[in-house]
């Protein structure tokens, strides 16, 4: 079996194994975490050994769907040589790719570690759930336009469906939320996708790529020396798909289904989708901007430029915005839900950094990379772990309110230490993982001179303190009214209401998966050069504006 | 030149505090054992530090990085390697720290028990911790090491000030962690980017030890200056960014040293556990604040550099005016830790204003301030505690006649409050001299020419501020030997509003509210209204702590609180011995180290300070300290 079949596995294996639930469960009631667990573990598997030939070996892994008939040949068209270009779609597991998708393989696999005891059940969930696994991975890998569309769908009904598992009344509105604004935001992708496929005539990312570059031998046929980039319709695409990516990847003020999505929908969804779904669409994000635009296209489009600037600017307020909201709130899922569009906001930024003008020739582009990748990866494990530990207070001690947690660190110190591991990260205490992307992003913004940027990424420390300190002086600081020592005072007014029920003890799957997130993010904290040198394939690609990484 | 040794030993002396953090909380039912972990945890520490200081005072330097751990590399983030190095500053700091904290770790365990205080545990292995954390900063080989430990140190010092989790702990925790953090994780976290962005734009032929292609992007101290000025010189980035970088840092490290106008955390601080306050706010915290900026001026900028940018001036005049301000303010307040909180904002400050004289003998006289300081506020600080532990008494007006009480510790008090107005034959005056010296040696660029007016002037602030130490120590030593519970004086400097007391006050007192904090007692039937007139003014004009505190509140074992309702007991004080004042875990400590400031002012050169000093400040800024 060769590599190239790896990433029509990955796609397949849990598209249909998402039917196996369905299909299974009508001789067997309880089969779905077990369907579940065997082919995510299978999975996992077949991302470790992409990983392996992609980092390892240094190989371009392409798979062409649809066989022989399918890919890249020399042809001619109407007179002209085709140079190669494709028919059909491709998927490509390059060190970008490669790197999310063992990540949501991972991840995928952790967090059901999380919901056999915690989680929804039932079989239509687990089909879910490996449907929306099975979109992700073909959101990270394909690199066909149309195709990023088709699965970004798949992944956003998945995730309509998951949210509304809570089987509540704002877990249904929630999900219609989230559907309504990420269609709307979907839909303009699409248009912004027409729009180069009128310019371009196809829809492979890297023959955009060559096309809009001027590279091919029609192209300058047609257009003399040059390139596309000029064309208002190019311009007009760019500003189209980053409004769409940006929906999905909720920044500001495209963020408002956010919070209630996650708050809304029961934990183990929570930990799914902060953790992979807005990744995956900041990823598509990058990749397009990155090496489908490439920087070229920023260094000679004043209208590319401008909207380049449009977008750094509400990448700024969604970190700046996110943080102060994420302060005002008094439920925990809320206020990690607006901690997360803050987050997104500073990757936002540095995807923006590295193709931007004023970085061009500088090493911000390196280091802009690097933390957009970095930074990524921290992410999904910081806020996955946080919103699992959200999940355990919530079930174990029934705190769902900041106020609920005053006390909590003498009952549970194990998950008030990782609430307090895991808020040092995000607010990018070294030596964690948090503090690494963060860096990364900074010394980027610094050496593009973007000064108001590297303000707001400075800033943006002091802005996250605003909430994780609050939520750590509950834990460990505070108590609540009936359970104050006589030395301690409360803040809180002696409450009504019965106050907090019984402790239960915490299920191993949930603390394994908090304890594995703590963890990472520390160790990794220490492996901050490693992960750049695996990166460099990337940045070179960037740098010249190549669309294929390490070929 | 220096040589540099590879070597476990930094890091060892970092981890093993860090280890003795597990044990603590393994112990955490046995007392004994686990106050001994902390002071076993320290006496290691000390004997690790100690065993490289020979080599460092011979012009070794030891150093510790990641990569010396098997299959790890020096690099942590790109171009910046996770490295440990003991050096001449370094040490400095470090052996200070580990040496004071044996005796603190006696005097916590006298502290908390005498107070029966909640979580011990976690305010012992809090401790560990930060001593682990500041000797990292005292260690750390680059700014970006530096940086790491100074957040961790702002984190693991926050259980210690909110310790008593009552709600005026939480505010001062929330002040604390805001304004570290914004020093910290914003100007210095700023600055050292924009650092490692601006050494990079050298031209690798202009630094030395960089090859052609190769990025001269660093942040290691000592390898700054290079091609910053090398930048500088070329005109390739604005000078506005290397003063703006240069405020950054100094302000960012400063915010811990509590300099003017960063500096409100430091007396809201003063809610946590006397030796907290000691400790961390007298010589750990604040002093990796100093430290911080000594090595900003010293090896990111070095003196050269710093004096091209006129920066000496600016960071000089800052300090002057912070410790200026700061004495002013000392000298109304009434309860004794916050009178001695604004003495060590002003202290801090003759440091950072030594090294910003950028001349050899300023910066001496600066480095020297900080073990000197150190000493003798320590003294201080656990005379202060001694004294709330026994008496609960918080506030210099109801300390009147005390010194019969606690005559060992308010002698120790005495002799640190002359060190640090300046009194030779205490450490305060050999710094201070220095410092004087070296500011009428200040010129307006690095080499040593005529004297300038900025440098008398910076002479003069320091010489009134000694003055104003005195005002505000001597009332307390005054009080405490020199009046009695029934007859004293108002204090008109604490007690009296802003512009003076309108009306003479020997006036009989102005009719009895009735006093509800216990008052002061009356042994006869002649007692002056005097008192009675006071009590009313105490309690209405001294502006710091408003606690209407319930006279029935009296203290039981079990009930910790730091409601200002000490004072004399109904009999007056009890004349007591030096040996049965307090438990010998708290009378040993002050002893020891009030010994140690005497002997610090009368041979110096023999305690390996001065050495370190000289030759720091020699190296940095290659000329002579000709004193």
């Amino acid at each position: 079996m060769t590599e190239e079949l790896l990433p029509g596995l990955l796609i397949a294996v849990p598209i249909l194994g998402a039917t196996l639930p369905l299909a299974l469960g009508l001789f067997r009631k309880r089969v779905g975490w077990s369907v579940a667990a065997v082919v995510l573990a299978i999975e996992a598997a077949i991302a470790s050994w992409l990983a392996y030939a992609i980092f390892v070996d240094g190989q371009r892994v392409i798979h062409v769907l649809g066989g022989d008939n399918f890919g890249r040949q020399q042809t001619e068209v109407g007179g002209h040589d085709t140079e190669g270009f494709i028919v059909g779609i491709e998927l490509v597991a390059d060190h970008l790719s490669g790197l999310v998708v063992l990540l949501v393989a991972l991840v995928s696999l952790a967090v059901l570690a999380y919901s056999r005891r915690e989680g929804p059940r039932g079989n239509a969930f687990y089909s879910g759930y490996l449907l929306l696994t099975g979109g992700l991975m073909g959101v990270v890998m394909t690199g066909d336009l149309f195709n990023l569309f088709v699965f970004l769908e798949i992944v956003g009904l998945a995730t309509y469906a998951l949210v509304a598992s809570g089987r509540s009344a704002e877990s249904a509105v929630a999900a219609l939320k989230y559907l309504v604004i990420g269609t709307a935001g979907a839909s303009l992708y699409l248009v912004g996708v027409g729009y180069i496929y009128v310019v371009t005539g196809t829809l492979n990312m890297v023959d955009v790529s060559r096309v809009l570059a001027g590279e091919p031998a029609w192209v300058a046929d047609v257009i003399g020396e040059g390139s596309l980039y000029g064309d208002p319709l190019v311009a007009a695409a760019f500003g189209f798909i980053a409004i769409g990516l940006a929906t999905k990847a909720a920044i500001y003020p495209l963020h408002t289904w956010q919070p209630d999505a996650y708050a809304e929908s029961p934990d183990a969804v929570t930990i799914y989708i902060a953790a992979l779904v807005s990744t995956s669409a900041a990823y598509a994000f990058a990749r397009i901007t990155w090496t489908m635009f490439t920087p070229d296209f920023f260094a000679q489009s004043a209208a590319g430029q401008d909207v380049l600037n449009v977008f750094l600017a509400l990448a700024a307020l969604s970190v700046l915005v996110g943080s102060v909201l994420a302060a005002m709130q008094s439920r925990v899922k809320r206020m990690f839900a607006y901690s997360s569009v803050a987050q997104f906001g500073l990757i936002v930024i540095a995807v923006g950094v590295a193709v931007h003008p004023a970085a061009a020739g500088t090493r911000a582009v390196e280091f802009a990379v690097y933390g957009v990748v970095i930074h990524l990866v921290a992410h999904a494990i910081i806020k996955g772990g946080l919103f699992a530990t959200a999940g355990a207070f919530r079930s174990g001690s029934g705190a769902r309110l900041v106020a609920d947690y005053a006390g909590l660190a003498k009952r549970r110190p194990f998950l008030s230490g990782a609430v307090a591991v895991l808020g040092f990260s995000i607010i990018g205490v070294p030596p964690t993982v948090g503090f690494i992307g963060k860096w990364y992003i900074g010394v980027s913004a610094v050496e593009a001179q973007l000064w108001a940027v590297v303000f707001v990424i400075f800033a943006s420390t002091l802005l996250t303190l605003l909430y994780v300190a609050r939520l750590l002086e509950k834990l460990y600081f505070d108590y609540l009214p009936e359970d104050a020592p006589p030395h301690a005072e409360a803040s809180a007014e002696l409450a009504t209401d019965g106050g907090r029920g019984s402790e239960t003890a915490l299920p191993y799957g949930v603390a394994s998966l908090v304890a594995i997130a703590t963890i990472a993010s520390v160790v990794l904290g220490f492996m901050g050069a490693e992960l750049t040198a695996m990166l460099e394939p990337l940045v070179e690609a960037v740098i010249e504006g190549e669309p294929e990484v390490g070929a | 030149m220096t040589e540099v040794v590879a070597d476990w030993r930094p890091l060892a002396a970092v981890l093993v505090s860090a280890l003795a953090i597990a044990l603590i909380v393994a112990s955490h039912r046995r007392r004994n054992v686990r106050e001994l972990w902390s002071v076993l945890a320290a006496v290691a520490k000390f004997a690790i530090v100690l065993s490289m200081l020979p080599g460092v005072l011979d012009g070794r330097e030891y150093r510790w990085s990641m990569g010396m751990v098997p299959g790890l590399t020096d690099e942590f983030v790109f171009g910046v390697d996770l490295a440990l190095r003991a050096d001449q500053l370094g040490m400095l700091f470090a052996v200070l720290a580990s040496f004071l904290w044996i005796f603190t770790a006696f005097y916590c365990a006298g502290y908390m028990r005498g107070l029966s205080e909640p979580n011990q545990t976690r305010f012992f292995a809090a401790f560990a911790a930060s001593l682990s954390t500041a000797l990292g900063i005292a260690f750390a080989e680059n700014l970006l090491v530096m940086f790491l430990f100074y957040e961790l140190l702002s984190i693991v010092t926050y259980p210690l000030v909110a310790h008593d989790e009552t709600d005026e702990a939480r505010v001062a925790g929330r002040k604390y962690l805001a304004y570290t953090f914004f020093g910290g994780g914003f100007l210095v976290l700023g600055g050292t980017v924009i650092i490692y962005w601006l050494t990079g734009l050298a031209d690798p032929a202009d630094v030395e030890g960089v090859e052609a292609g190769e990025s001269t992007a660093t942040v290691q101290f000592g390898e700054i200056a290079e091609p910053l000025w090398a930048v500088f010189e070329a005109g390739a980035a604005a000078e506005l960014l290397f003063v703006v970088t240069f405020g950054m840092l100094a302000l960012g490290f400063g915010t811990k040293a509590a300099i003017m106008p960063l500096h409100s955390w430091l007396p809201d601080a003063m809610v946590a556990p006397t030796p907290v306050s000691g400790l961390l706010h007298a010589v750990a915290v604040v002093k990796s604040g100093a430290f911080g900026v000594s090595r900003v001026v010293l090896d990111v900028f070095e003196p050269e550099l710093t004096a091209a940018l006129d920066m000496h001036v600016a960071l000089a005049a800052l300090a002057a005016f912070s410790f200026l301000m700061a004495s002013f303010i000392a000298l109304r307040k009434d309860n004794l830790k916050r009178r001695l909180a604004y003495s060590t904002a002003s202290q801090l400050s003759y440091i950072i204003m030594g090294v910003a004289l950028l001349v050899p003998a300023g910066v001496a006289g600066g480095l020297l301030h900080i073990p000197a300081h150190a000493f003798m506020k320590l003294t201080l600080f656990f005379c202060a505690g001694a004294i709330h532990v026994e008496t609960h008494t918080d506030d210099i007006s109801k300390m009147a006649g005390i010194g019969k009480r606690m005559p060992l510790t308010m002698s120790a008090f005495a002799v640190a409050a002359a060190g640090m107005a300046g009194i030779p034959l205490i450490a305060g005056f050999v710094s201070k001299f220095y410092m004087l010296v070296g500011s009428i040696q200040m010129t307006g660029d690095a080499a040593i020419g005529e004297p300038t007016a900025a440098g008398f002037v910076f002479a003069s602030a320091l010489i009134i501020s000694g003055i104003m130490n005195v005002a505000y120590f001597w009332p307390v030593v005054y009080t405490a030997f020199f009046e009695s519970e029934d007859a004293h004086d108002a204090k008109p400097l604490v007690e009296f509003p802003y512009g003076g007391e309108k009306a003479s006050y020997g006036v009989l007192g102005r009719g009895g509210e009735a006093h509800a904090d216990g008052g002061e007692p009356v042994t006869d039937g002649g007692s002056t209204d005097d008192s009675a007139g006071q009590e009313e003014r105490e309690d209405s004009h001294t502006g710091e702590h408003h606690d209407d505190h319930e006279h029935g509140d009296h203290h039981e074992d079990g009930h910790h609180d730091h409601h200002h309702h000490g004072g004399a007991p109904p009999g007056g004080w009890v004349r007591t011995s030096p040996r049965e004042e307090s438990t010998w875990l708290m009378l040993l400590p002050i002893t020891v180290i009030v010994t140690g400031a005497v002997l610090l002012g009368i041979v110096p050169g023999d305690l390996a300070f001065l050495d370190l000093v000289v030759e720091i400040a020699e190296a940095a800024t290659g000329g002579e300290v000709a004193v």
